[in-house]
């Protein structure tokens, strides 16, 4: 399972930032979103989202050289805050930049246990959930 | 304390200093955020007799109260000074990243004074603040601005004036991430002191008193949001959904410098003829699951290239109907010019088409206008006239003034083709068949203006909250609905919320979101008291910069009948307008020539302010 992303449907109002890192950690910060939405000028807004395995080869769990990254059993590629030295090792490595540091932690995508809120608030279809 | 940071910050632009202070608890209690700072502090800030493009001016910004919590469309962040082209009250919303990055960096409010010798930006980087140099970027456009700068900073947001600020027109704009606060020239005021640019990182988490409460509500908000049919409507066509019925239905659109309340030409510049053509994709503000931006690209021709967020339905009307104006692209391109050089396109509408007035008249000739022929419908005029105001070459320099000022200056009878309140150009509604609007316009603090009260939807429509059986073809009892209407929106911008979510955030459902985020639990009659005292603050803002009763009077064009359509025969008179007035300052509790009494000021806890 992974949040697809259709960037040409984008609107850009980051909600889903908003949403995502309420969710997870109780404020609102998009930079401790696990989506993030990167405006070049007026013309785009793509998202940056995870795909856990689906269209890459987990190159954040090679980059990662403190264990910190893991696929779980449910193939939910997850970041362990407590091992996480915010060195950006993954960041750099992931291609599709869906990866990003942030006060000596890593974020990204964990599909909120299997109900992805950022795709529940965008309105425009640029976000859907493919199982 | 929870969504808010509880700082102030101060820059003094002449001397170079940079103070950060403490809000008082009690203040967000009594203000919210956003308009309510903003309507507070400059009272506290600016003198009355401050002149506009002076140092002593401030430019205020304050993100609404919401901003930075996931509920949806409260992405607002207002921007207030003393206005160049009122000389009071001037504020603008505008819906860039700029009041989240503000709010995350630690700041409720950011209050700019002083005059910079060079040109200068002032770059926050959560607790570190510098002025720095600017000369750079001094000449650059709007976009060029913002991109330069996150160029040299990544990772932050940015709000900017173009040339048009740069040059003092009376009305440019700020912007912010292409959106404007758009009205009553606060560009010009950022222009004066020479300071280009803020721009600002914010690392911060906005904290809320309950999170779990929070999210329930967006989902529960986000679902009456998409099942709307606005969200249908706005989401395909954009603020220019309802043109052809404004047209056909009611008959207010003003046309031709409002001389007809019927576009005859209008399906060409309709959205639903040019989204499908033109409109690209959606754009939204931030926090918006509703967007009503479009993003508009011309591939080929004449004007191609042009890219914008837009066109909205007040520019649709300004340099399109106003100006007699049935080519899109034209439209378009005009539109973009404005955002790129930071002018109002409201205001530049309403003086090229006050222009082309003036020369059909035979009060401008082509020797005043370099020989541009002005008639309207000169879809390559209005272009050519953007970049003349915004550059003040030849006739732009004075129509840069307003059509206020440019009237003084041109004389033979030019004023009474000005069509204005208090200095500020009208926006799209022909009040002379929507007569609440008509006080709206008077009652405004920042001069012809349809969002301090928003009364325009029920007005048009006839409904809305509590109000039923509006005709907007009679000007009786509109005094208590306007002021109504005017406290309720007060509370929007307080919060930041867009309104275009009214008639979905009632006022019932602010009490669910505030005790959420804030833990303050307020009634609905609270609310409204809050609002009550911001609009009052604004008004004394104005009597303090020598607001009369007599200055308050609608422009000579609303007594000529509406020629034609569903509201012919329709304006307002002398009479109905003293009526109305009379009415709303009954209904506001203040004097027949618009004082302010002193129990009035004591029971809004404002009395502080009345010196």
């Amino acid at each position: 399972m992974y949040v697809k992303v259709n960037a040409d449907r984008c609107s850009g109002c980051r909600e889903c930032e908003l949403v995502c890192s309420t969710y997870h950690f109780g404020v609102s910060n998009p930079k401790r979103s696990g989506i993030r939405i990167e405006k070049r000028g007026l013309t785009e807004d793509i998202p940056r989202v995870c795909v856990h395995g689906n269209g890459c080869r987990y190159e954040c769990i090679s980059a990662c050289k403190f264990d910190a990254i893991k696929k779980d059993d449910g193939g939910i590629v997850r970041i362990d805050h407590e091992k996480c030295v915010g060195c950006g090792a993954c960041a750099r490595a992931c291609p599709l930049n869906a990866i990003w540091t942030f006060e000596g932690k890593a974020y990204k995508c964990d599909l909120c246990g299997g109900e992805p809120r950022c795709v529940k608030v965008c309105s425009q279809g640029a976000l859907e959930v493919v199982r | 304390m929870t969504c808010w940071s509880g700082k102030l910050l101060y820059v003094d632009l002449s001397k170079g200093t940079v103070k950060k202070e403490d809000i008082p608890e009690k203040l967000y209690k009594a203000y919210l955020g956003g308009d309510g700072f903003g309507s507070y502090y400059m009272n506290k800030f600016v003198s009355g007799d401050a002149d506009p493009l002076g140092e002593e001016n401030a430019l205020i910004l304050a993100p609404g109260l919401l901003v930075g919590t996931p509920i949806p469309t409260a992405g607002k962040t207002e921007f207030f000074a003393k206005s160049p082209l009122t000389d009071g009250w001037g504020e603008g919303a505008c819906g860039g990243s700029i009041g989240l990055a503000l709010k995350q960096a630690g700041y409720d409010v950011l209050i700019v004074k002083g005059k910079s010798e060079k040109p200068c930006y002032l770059f926050i980087d959560n607790d570190d603040v510098e002025i720095r140099d600017a000369s750079h970027l001094w000449g650059r456009s709007t976009r060029e601005t913002e991109e330069e700068i996150k160029k040299e900073e990544n990772d932050c947001s940015v709000a900017c004036i173009g040339i048009g600020g740069e040059n003092l027109v009376r009305y440019a704009i700020i912007s912010s991430d292409d959106r404007q606060a758009g009205r009553g020239g606060l560009g010009a005021v950022m222009g004066s002191k020479k300071f280009k640019a803020i721009a600002v990182r914010g690392d911060n988490d906005i904290k809320m008193r309950d999170p779990e409460r929070v999210l329930e509500l967006t989902f529960e908000w986000y679902e009456k949001m998409v099942n709307s049919q606005a969200f249908k409507d706005d989401g395909q066509y954009g603020t220019g959904e309802f043109l052809e019925w404004m047209n056909r239905e009611r008959g207010t659109f003003p046309t031709r410098n409002w001389r007809e309340g019927v576009f005859d030409q209008r399906q060409k510049i309709d959205p639903y003829y040019w989204a499908p053509r033109y409109s690209v994709k959606n754009k939204a503000c931030p926090q918006c699951v509703k967007p009503c931006g479009k993003l508009f690209v011309i591939e080929k021709g004449k004007y191609r290239g042009t890219k914008l967020d837009g066109v909205e339905y007040e520019t649709l009307f300004s340099l399109g109907g106003n100006c007699g104006n049935p080519d899109i692209e034209s439209v378009a391109k005009a539109n973009e010019l404005c955002d790129l050089y930071g002018i109002d396109t409201i205001s530049t509408g309403g003086c090229i088409g006050f222009a082309m007035d003036l020369y059909e008249n035979g009060i401008l000739t082509k020797d005043d206008t370099d020989g541009i022929d002005l008639r309207f419908g000169n879809p390559d005029a209005v272009v050519e006239m953007v970049e003349r105001i915004a550059r003040r070459e030849g006739i732009g320099d004075i129509l840069a003034e307003g059509v206020k000022r440019a009237a003084e200056r041109i004389g033979k009878g030019a004023e009474r083709y000005a069509v204005h309140v208090r200095g500020m150009e009208p926006p799209a509604y022909d009040v002379r068949g929507i007569k609440g609007m008509g006080l709206a316009f008077m009652t405004s603090p920042r001069g012809a203006c349809h969002l301090r009260s928003g009364a325009y939807a029920l007005e048009l429509v006839g409904k809305f909250w509590k109000y039923e059986g509006v005709d907007r073809l009679s000007a009786k009892n509109k005094g208590q609905e306007i002021a109504d209407m005017e406290n309720f929106m007060a509370i929007y911008d307080a919060l930041g919320v867009c309104k275009f979510s009214r008639g979905l955030f009632l006022l019932e459902g602010f009490h669910d979101i505030l005790l959420a985020t804030t833990g303050m639990d307020y009634s609905e009659d609270d609310l409204l008291k809050i609002g009550e005292r911001i609009c009052n603050l604004k008004h004394l803002f104005n009597l303090k910069c020598g607001w009369k009763r007599e200055d308050v009077k609608l422009p000579p064009k609303i007594r000529i009948p509406i020629p034609d359509g569903p509201s012919k025969g329709s304006y307002i008179s002398e009479e109905e307008e003293r009526e109305m007035l009379d009415d709303y300052f009954r209904a506001r509790g203040w004097t027949r020539d618009g004082r302010i009494p002193d129990k009035k000021l004591r029971e809004l806890g404002i009395e502080e302010f009345a010196k």
